[in-house]
């Protein structure tokens, strides 16, 4: 992008010497999660003032357990986006996985998990192959996989998986339950490993390296001798796996599935990962911004319960200031010419 | 680059064929659907026919608005947000008003989503992020505001409104020439303004590649807010249909964020490429009306419906499946 070669615009050649404007910029610039967490610190004071009982154990332990499937599900958008893909699926893949291991249940949590864990392996390889073999536009891909699996599921829900629908008592503990004095839930030990895990993946290892590289120019990783379609079919897989991780762990904090149960949450995912500083078109971006991205939502979302001005108010709140993050985020860090 | 290696051919056949090759197998595609469709049921006539198109004309409307906007390089999320905007708006104020004022709402709301989604354009334009961002974001606000202004289903409309989407005053039965004409009019009118005029062909030329467009002199900012327009004026086309065809709002949020996943899928089903610059608005309409026609063609089939959703989902993905392995199989041998 070399606009600025082609035609400086009038205001470029006179820039002033840096003010605070260009320090806030350069500190944005070199630290964007370090003013996503600075957002985050506002937002729970701010949260704090409305309702003080928030700022409390209780009160941050009720984000979290909202946090802890939100979190994991923005995981799955992260890992993909940065190879330029999307999961639209991934709210029915997390919620097709609670259903079976609802139903698996009466058979020992272990095999109920595991179960629910490969329904997300199956139908995220799926949508991987659909995406990087025949080369479906992902968007179209994912779509059509939530409506096979809804559809599958509903029809499923009557027949072949009649019978539980409430998870084991340790999926209920998992996703539900604290430890500490009732301190610290379960579900947020998952996510904090699994997230030290993705972190690990994406900063540390090939594998994650080439997610990056996939993303931002799928050629050169071709030339340089890579299969392509191996690293979008395992991105896509792995997606598919922390989807029914968290459509588990939100089944144990319900403790029953139905098949609205992760709905709710297929915008929200794709909005962490960008007010985290992801990319949506690919390359740019990381798991640590997704993090505080998926705080940033569920924080707000505490704020806006509390408030108490109805589900219209809700919405349009959470909409507006989803749209003034990224557009500072974009406006500070976009090139001043 | 196959068009401009083409367009230097002979004959104008082949041309014809690699641009629309695809929409014309779609409209095939339909052709074949209501043809298999008409031996399954005792009675093929005008009441389904009547009753395909007016089911047809609220994604047909949110396809085409959505395809412009693709082929202008963006995609918008909200469109079903500025849908349940536009049900709901009419539905709380049209009911039991004249014809007159029944309009005037009618080009109210047309305009006033035009303006606001074109709007959302320009902030598009102006901020650099990424439109399903943006689009995303409002697509929440709109939903909001649809629920603040209707906060549980209810309303009703005009007669006469029912009459112009439905073909009949009551919605049941009546006439196919009202539908026919809302279907035929605006979607004529679309492929018009994209293929004959300098401000549609612009849209192409910035959704197929934005900077040449831009050093070509090309009003990219223009071009951007154009297309939001259209596709907030046809989203409330939409909305005013859905209005007619139920008789009464909806406001859910489902509502919206199904239509606008539908509007994506008959976008892409129908040629237009989700990168920008290519695909035309017809094909849009033709994987439109298949989407609404495979449920009443499933059902007389006797096939349970939740195992219609799951073929539904098969085919988008089975068609989209085949259409890339041709393109891979194209280059490979050229």
């Amino acid at each position: 992008m070399n606009r600025s070669t082609l035609s400086a615009p009038p205001g470029a050649r006179s820039r002033p010497s840096p003010g605070w404007r260009a320090r806030l910029r350069a500190a944005v610039v070199e630290h964007p999660n370090g003013v996503l967490a600075g957002v985050l610190v506002l937002l729970v004071l701010l949260t704090g003032a409305i309702q003080p009982s928030y700022l409390s154990v209780n009160g941050m332990r009720n984000t979290l357990l909202q946090a802890a499937p939100l979190g994991i599900l923005a995981g799955a958008q992260t890992i993909l986006m940065l190879t330029g893909g999307i999961d639209l699926s991934i709210t029915m893949i997390a919620t097709a996985a609670a259903y079976v291991a609802a139903n698996q249940s009466p058979e020992g949590a272990a095999v109920a998990i595991l179960l629910g864990m490969g329904v997300g392996l199956v139908a995220g390889t799926a949508n991987g192959i659909g995406v990087a073999v025949f080369r479906v536009n992902p968007l179209i891909m994912t779509l059509a996989m939530s409506g096979i699996l809804l559809g599958l599921f509903t029809s499923w829900a009557q027949t072949v998986l009649q019978g539980s629908t409430t998870v084991a008592p340790f999926i209920k503990l998992v996703g539900g339950g604290s430890f500490l004095d009732n301190r610290i839930p379960y579900s947020v030990v998952v996510w904090g490993l699994l997230s030290l895990v993705l972190l690990w993946l994406l900063r540390r290892t090939g594998w994650g390296r080439l997610l990056y590289g996939v993303g931002d120019n799928e050629v050169a990783v071709y030339l340089a001798g890579i299969p392509v379609w191996l690293v979008r079919i395992t991105a896509y897989t792995v997606a598919g796996i922390l989807g029914a991780i968290a459509g588990i762990l939100l089944a144990g904090r319900t403790g029953a599935v139905d098949l609205q149960l992760a709905g709710a949450f297929l915008l929200p995912s794709i909005a962490a990962a960008v007010i985290g500083g992801t990319s949506i078109f690919g390359g740019v971006g990381g798991y640590a911004g997704t993090i505080l991205g998926a705080l940033i939502l569920s924080v707000l979302n505490s704020m806006l319960t509390f408030l108490n001005v109805g589900q219209a108010i809700q919405q349009m709140v959470y909409g507006a200031i989803v749209l003034a993050l990224a557009w500072g985020y974009a406006s500070l860090t976009r090139d001043p010419g | 680059m196959t068009g401009a290696a083409l367009a230097r051919g002979r004959t104008a056949m082949p041309r014809f064929l690699a641009r629309h090759g695809w929409a014309l197998g779609v409209w095939a595609l339909l052709g074949l659907l209501l043809a298999w469709y008409s031996t399954l049921i005792p009675r093929f006539g005008q009441f389904q026919v009547v009753s395909i198109t007016k089911n047809s004309l609220p994604l047909i409307y949110l396809a085409v608005g959505q395809a412009i906007i693709v082929i202008a390089g963006g995609i918008d999320l909200s469109l079903g947000g500025l849908l349940l905007l536009s049900n709901v708006v009419a539905a709380r104020f049209m009911e039991g008003q004249p014809l007159g004022v029944a309009l005037l709402l009618a080009v109210a709301i047309l305009v006033g989503l035009a303006l606001l989604n074109g709007l959302v354009g320009l902030v598009i334009h102006r901020s650099g992020m990424p439109d399903i961002v943006v689009t995303l974001a409002t697509s929440y606000i709109w939903s909001g505001l649809a629920l603040w202004i209707l906060p549980s289903p209810g309303g009703g409309t005009a007669p006469e409104m029912r009459w112009l989407f439905t073909g009949s005053p009551s919605g049941i039965g009546g006439t196919w020439v009202t539908p026919g004409m809302m279907l035929a009019l605006p979607v004529l009118a679309i492929y018009l303004v994209l293929r004959r005029t300098r401000l549609g062909l612009g849209l192409y030329a910035v959704g197929s590649h934005r900077e040449a467009a831009r050093l070509a002199g090309l009003d990219v900012a223009r071009a951007k807010v154009a297309a939001y327009a259209f596709g907030g004026m046809l989203a409330g086309l939409a909305g005013l249909a859905m209005v007619a065809l139920t008789g009464t709002g909806d406001p859910r949020f489902s509502v919206g964020a199904n239509a606008t996943l539908n509007s994506l899928a008959a976008v892409v089903l129908g040629g237009v490429a989700l990168t920008g610059g290519a695909g035309s608005v017809i094909g849009a309409v033709a994987a439109a009306v298949i989407l609404i026609m495979l449920n009443p063609i499933l059902s007389a089939m006797g096939i349970d419906p939740n195992h219609a959703q799951v073929i539904q989902g098969a085919l988008i993905a089975g068609v989209m499946m085949v259409g890339g392995l041709a393109t891979i199989l194209r280059e490979r041998s050229s």
